[in-house]
């Protein structure tokens, strides 16, 4: 089996890794890594519990093979977090009880900080679109929906 | 995951002679949103995996009276094609903003029903494919690619590249129908383009997906409306009869029953868009 060293920037840090034939950047998190904020959800690229960001664009890391990031710029959740306390978004996120049993929060989370990178002043419908990929089944999205006009509020200061 | 080797080549003259060493036991997988849950979930098991996604395929150019894109495009950037907008549509009704981000026009084009819809409003475009081997190059139409379930016409060490959509000159519309507004496999898919001279039709493409083993042209329905003024008599007998000629299966999203059904229902409704927007 022909492992291959795989050179990317996670969260802001070049990093080095060697992996086997296709790993995903899921397992490589997850496992090799210990960074578990992005979750394995269905492992099918249809709940978005795994959504990190490559370049400032949301993948589902379950899908992606590591040797597909060489030389790219992946961000997870524990990229977004500052020491010590919370991203404005997660912040939003707590306040707006956007969150329940937390499973799909990363992946909301993670696609969040997209489109509001992508558009700061998003429509609720625009937010609902940006949502589509990724599913909550406890929250009903409409917290969630208002967490993340309320994080737009709060970046653009006001 | 038992994959021993995973290729990544850097240009499509390294990606063709790979495929031409290693033959048909080597998956091709272009942005992985189908090929990787099945990996995932054990059901396919490739020994030897060939991405595309560095081999310089995405890109689109525009050539005098041609729109080309490159087969590794991904259906976020078919978003700004504003010149085409039932790409535009197709493209941003495909799964999520992640998916959209990962999943690229050409893997699009062997996805099985009722995937695939994006295949669909290019066959009703009338977009030819490039296909490329260590032998050389060739144009196929989109329509005469397809040979049968997950077959094509591909030649062993064959590769899509590229896909060329003409520019279009008639008035299109696409409709897909699932179970929910967003995110879902479709019931029926159409597209269609129509061209007229004043009242009567002079060439139609309506391009059905999810009723048959791959996007499929309604044929018999484009017979009916050529010729003919586009009014509501010959728009529901176009409908009757693609419901007729099409193949529909059962699954977990609709029976083929009622997939017929919704096909009579959904051409019409194209077909009277595309009057509509006279």
């Amino acid at each position: 089996m022909a492992s291959k060293i795989v050179t990317f920037t996670l969260n802001g840090r070049r990093i080095e890794v060697l992996v086997k034939p296709l790993t995903t950047v899921q397992t490589l998190l997850r496992d090799q890594l210990g960074l578990t904020s992005t979750k394995a959800g269905c492992k099918q690229g249809g709940c978005g519990s795994c959504t990190v960001l490559v370049n400032g664009d949301p993948m589902m890391s379950c899908l992606l093979p590591v040797e597909d990031v060489q030389g790219q710029d992946v961000t997870t959740l524990e990229g977004l977090t500052p020491t010590p306390g919370l991203h404005i978004i997660q912040e939003v996120f707590y306040e707006n009880f956007a969150v329940q049993c937390g499973y799909c929060t990363p992946g909301m989370v993670m696609v969040s900080k997209a489109l509001l990178d992508h558009n700061p002043r998003p429509t609720r419908e625009e937010i609902i679109d940006a949502l589509t990929g990724n599913y909550c089944r406890c929250t009903g999205y409409e917290p969630i929906i208002q967490a993340i006009e309320e994080a737009a509020r709060r970046m653009n200061g006001n | 995951m038992n994959t021993r080797e995973y290729f990544l080549p850097q240009s499509v003259n390294e990606a063709t002679q790979l495929l031409a060493k290693h033959g048909p036991f080597m998956l091709v997988m272009a942005g992985g949103t189908i090929a990787m849950p099945l990996i995932n979930e054990g059901i396919s098991f490739p020994q030897k995996v060939m991405g595309l996604r560095r081999a310089g395929l995405s890109y689109v150019t525009k050539p005098n009276g041609k729109i080309t894109i490159g087969a590794m495009s991904t259906l976020t950037q078919m978003l700004d094609l504003k010149e085409i907008p039932i790409l535009q549509e197709a493209a941003h009704q495909v799964g999520g903003w992640a998916i959209r981000n990962m999943g690229t026009v050409g893997g699009n084009l062997f996805a099985p029903p009722p995937a695939g819809d994006f295949a669909a409003a290019l066959m009703a475009l009338d977009a030819q494919l490039k296909l490329v081997s260590t032998a050389g190059a060739r144009i196929i139409s989109l329509t005469d690619f397809y040979t049968g379930f997950m077959t094509t016409a591909l030649s062993p060490g064959e590769l899509v590249t590229e896909i060329q959509v003409p520019v279009p000159t008639g008035k299109m519309a696409y409709l897909k129908y699932g179970r929910k507004h967003a995110n879902t496999p479709a019931v029926v898919t159409v597209a269609a383009q129509i061209e007229l001279d004043g009242e009567g039709v002079t060439n139609s493409r309506i391009a059905l997906n999810a009723v048959g083993p791959h996007p499929i042209r309604a044929s018999k329905a484009e017979e009916i409306l050529s010729g003919s003024p586009l009014n509501p008599a010959t728009i529901n007998m176009a409908a009757s009869a693609a419901a007729e000629e099409c193949e529909p299966f059962s699954d977990a999203i609709a029976t083929e029953w009622y997939r017929r059904k919704m096909v009579e229902v959904y051409v019409r409704r194209t077909l009277t868009k595309i009057t509509d927007r006279r």
